[in-house]
């Protein structure tokens, strides 16, 4: 965290299938929200494997995740969080410094 | 070693480039099915200004008369309702699943044409029974539903911060008033070709810049 070290990535959203769902949830104009079903269509992803995902996201404070009734159905709807968005631009800028960040760039494998 | 889906996604290292291509990636695709492309909406206003207002020409007294007045009138009234439905069935799939202050500027922004249309057919049959020349009257409703369209398009770019919308608006609004001034046939001729080309020429816009809502 010192001043001058490489940043380093946070590890709620730094793997593909959660950096995916934030991606996903960020495009959302500010304020919206999104069905669960529709978010999986956009992401392909199994039922099983967005739900673990969005309660880690939720977890962290980063997603915010609602249930409504609509026709007696209940309908669960995802939304990114100010906290989330912030993560996210933080996670964006660290990324990118890390990319053009001075000669020692240290990959992990 | 059979890990679990979303095991397997967590233990994947992702290095700085593949994580900002993912985010590239990821977002191009979900801003591709979350928004409304504009091409093939304007493409469709395109073709109902270049052959609905066409038609009218063809038909109008004065000019070529190789159409019934009634056939043009079915056509343009035709066209403009596949035109009208275009988006809002294109609006309605994109937003699928998503709610939130979005939808309601969407829902407001749909209402805003068919309110505006509705109001100007209202407008335009009352100042008609009023005795103006079947010249005045064509004019009127010629104009007039082209002022609507600009405004409304002035409007869109304003919500979406789209210059390229915003201009579309300005350029009808010109159309509206060149339309006036052409006189009858001419006005039609003016929508038809300034107005319809100019739609297809935004379509092309739209395809290049590749903006969405």
């Amino acid at each position: 965290m010192s001043d001058g070290a490489m940043p380093d990535l946070d590890p709620v959203i730094h793997a593909q299938a959660r950096l995916r769902v934030t991606v996903a949830l960020a495009a959302l104009p500010d304020g919206d929200r999104i069905t669960f079903p529709r978010l999986q269509s956009l992401l392909g992803m199994t039922a099983g494997n967005l739900s673990t995902h969005l309660r880690k996201l939720e977890d962290a404070g980063y997603v915010e995740v609602t249930k409504a009734y609509r026709r007696r159905t209940p309908v669960t709807y995802a939304a990114l969080t100010e906290t989330g968005r912030r993560a996210f631009t933080d996670y964006q800028a660290a990324v990118r410094a890390l990319l053009d960040g001075p000669g020692d760039r240290e990959e992990t494998q | 070693m059979e890990m679990a889906s979303e095991e397997r996604d967590d233990a994947a290292p992702l290095s700085a480039e593949a994580s900002m291509e993912l985010i590239e990636r990821e977002r191009a695709s979900v801003g591709r099915r979350l928004g409304v492309n504009q091409a093939p909406i304007f493409a469709v206003w395109g073709v109902a200004f270049l052959v609905g207002w066409g038609a009218c020409y063809l038909a109008a007294p004065g000019g070529p008369r190789v159409l019934p007045v009634w056939a043009a009138v079915v056509i343009v009234a035709v066209l403009y309702a596949v035109a009208i439905a275009v988006p809002i069935v294109l609006g309605v799939r994109a937003g699928r699943g998503v709610r939130g202050p979005s939808r309601l500027t969407g829902a407001m922004y749909g209402w805003s044409w068919a309110l505006g249309f509705v109001a100007l057919a209202a407008i335009n049959t009352g100042l008609a029974r009023q005795g103006l020349a079947p010249a005045t009257i064509s004019m009127l409703w010629a104009g007039t539903a082209q002022l609507v369209t600009g405004l409304m398009y002035l409007a869109g770019g304003m919500l979406w911060r789209d210059r390229v919308h915003y201009a579309l608006g300005v350029w009808m609004l010109v159309v509206a008033a060149l339309s006036v001034f052409a006189g009858m046939p001419g006005d039609f001729a003016v929508l038809a070709l300034a107005g319809g080309g100019g739609f297809l020429l935004w379509s092309g816009l739209s395809v290049v810049t590749g903006r969405r809502r």
